[in-house]
């Protein structure tokens, strides 16, 4: 049987309200934005708060879409997972996928570049970028990026771990 | 020509452009599975429309815009500052909810980088 009750306490365990693996469908991350929606007004959060935690889902969920979707591999089509939850008193949303080592380490590099930025410096940073001529990829995740970056309460985290075949587990955590 | 009316679901918002007044408004919220497919007819209506000379306003009320949606937004809106820079006549009318800041810093945001025309007003 499947260990399901010990698979929730483990979500439970660290904070975690929502959670959502599989293929990442439009029609997923609408229905799931719903959730994140429902979960935050029950807890009674300011709608600011809540428009933040769901702006940070959505562009997290169509990152991992969009770069899942890309991909012929099945392995990776299939890898993407989303969490929303609670840790000391913040919101946090994390997701991950299977990534080509390479755009892992690209992404690595832009969020460590993201970090050292303040308030005004960010903001610079999301003008530019918003200006900028529109390009396919890692670009695309180049302005959801630093409106991540700008609405969390913490600089954002990430994690590359390799796996096989040239492939790494990226996982992306924001606090807000 | 003919109006562009494109019904909202819960992931794009309401788009109803008029021809005989200029009146255009997008309403609700944007954060489609494509955003070339669903913004590209509301662009090359616009682009249609404004080669006519008409006059144009845009009312805006939107929740919520995914970055993606943004970069299409400000499409729009040097759209509509080249007609108001060539002396024709477009403005921007922005909505929003007072309880949502982060509409109102986004409406602020686009504002304070065009010359056209822009209202930004609370919806009580």
């Amino acid at each position: 049987m499947m260990q399901l009750a010990q698979l929730k306490e483990a979500l439970s365990g660290q904070g975690v309200m929502i959670s959502f693996t599989g293929a990442f469908h439009h029609s997923i991350i609408e229905e799931l934005g719903k959730a994140v929606r429902h979960y935050l007004e029950s807890d009674a959060a300011a709608m600011t708060s809540m428009m933040d935690v769901f702006s940070v889902y959505i562009e997290q969920a169509q990152n991992v879409r969009q770069y899942t979707n890309a991909m012929e591999d099945d392995a990776v089509a299939h890898s993407g997972i989303v969490v929303i939850g609670k840790q000391e008193g913040r919101y946090v949303v994390s997701s991950g996928n299977l990534v080509v080592r390479e755009d892992g380490e690209a992404l690595v590099r832009r969020i460590d570049e993201l970090k050292g930025l303040d308030r005004q410096a960010l903001r610079k940073a999301y003008k530019t970028q918003m200006k900028a001529p529109r390009a396919e990829g890692s670009d695309a995740a180049g302005l959801g990026l630093i409106d991540m970056a700008r609405k969390a309460s913490a600089p954002l985290a990430c994690n590359l771990d390799p796996q096989e075949n040239g492939y790494s587990f990226f996982t992306l955590q924001v606090e807000i | 020509m003919d109006d562009l009316i494109i019904e909202a679901t819960t992931s794009t918002p309401r788009i109803a452009f008029r021809a005989g007044t200029g009146a255009l408004t997008i309403e609700g919220e944007s954060y489609p599975d494509n955003t070339v497919v669903f913004f590209t007819p509301a662009l090359e209506w616009l682009k249609a429309y404004l080669s006519g000379g008409g006059p144009a306003v845009l009312t805006l009320n939107l929740a919520y815009m995914n970055t993606s949606s943004v970069k299409f937004m400000l499409d729009i809106l040097e759209m509509l500052e080249e007609t108001h820079g060539a002396g024709g006549s477009a403005r921007v009318i922005w909505n929003y909810d007072p309880e949502n800041e982060r509409a109102l810093d986004m409406a602020l945001e686009f504002q304070e980088d065009l010359t056209l025309p822009f209202e930004i007003l609370p919806l009580d």
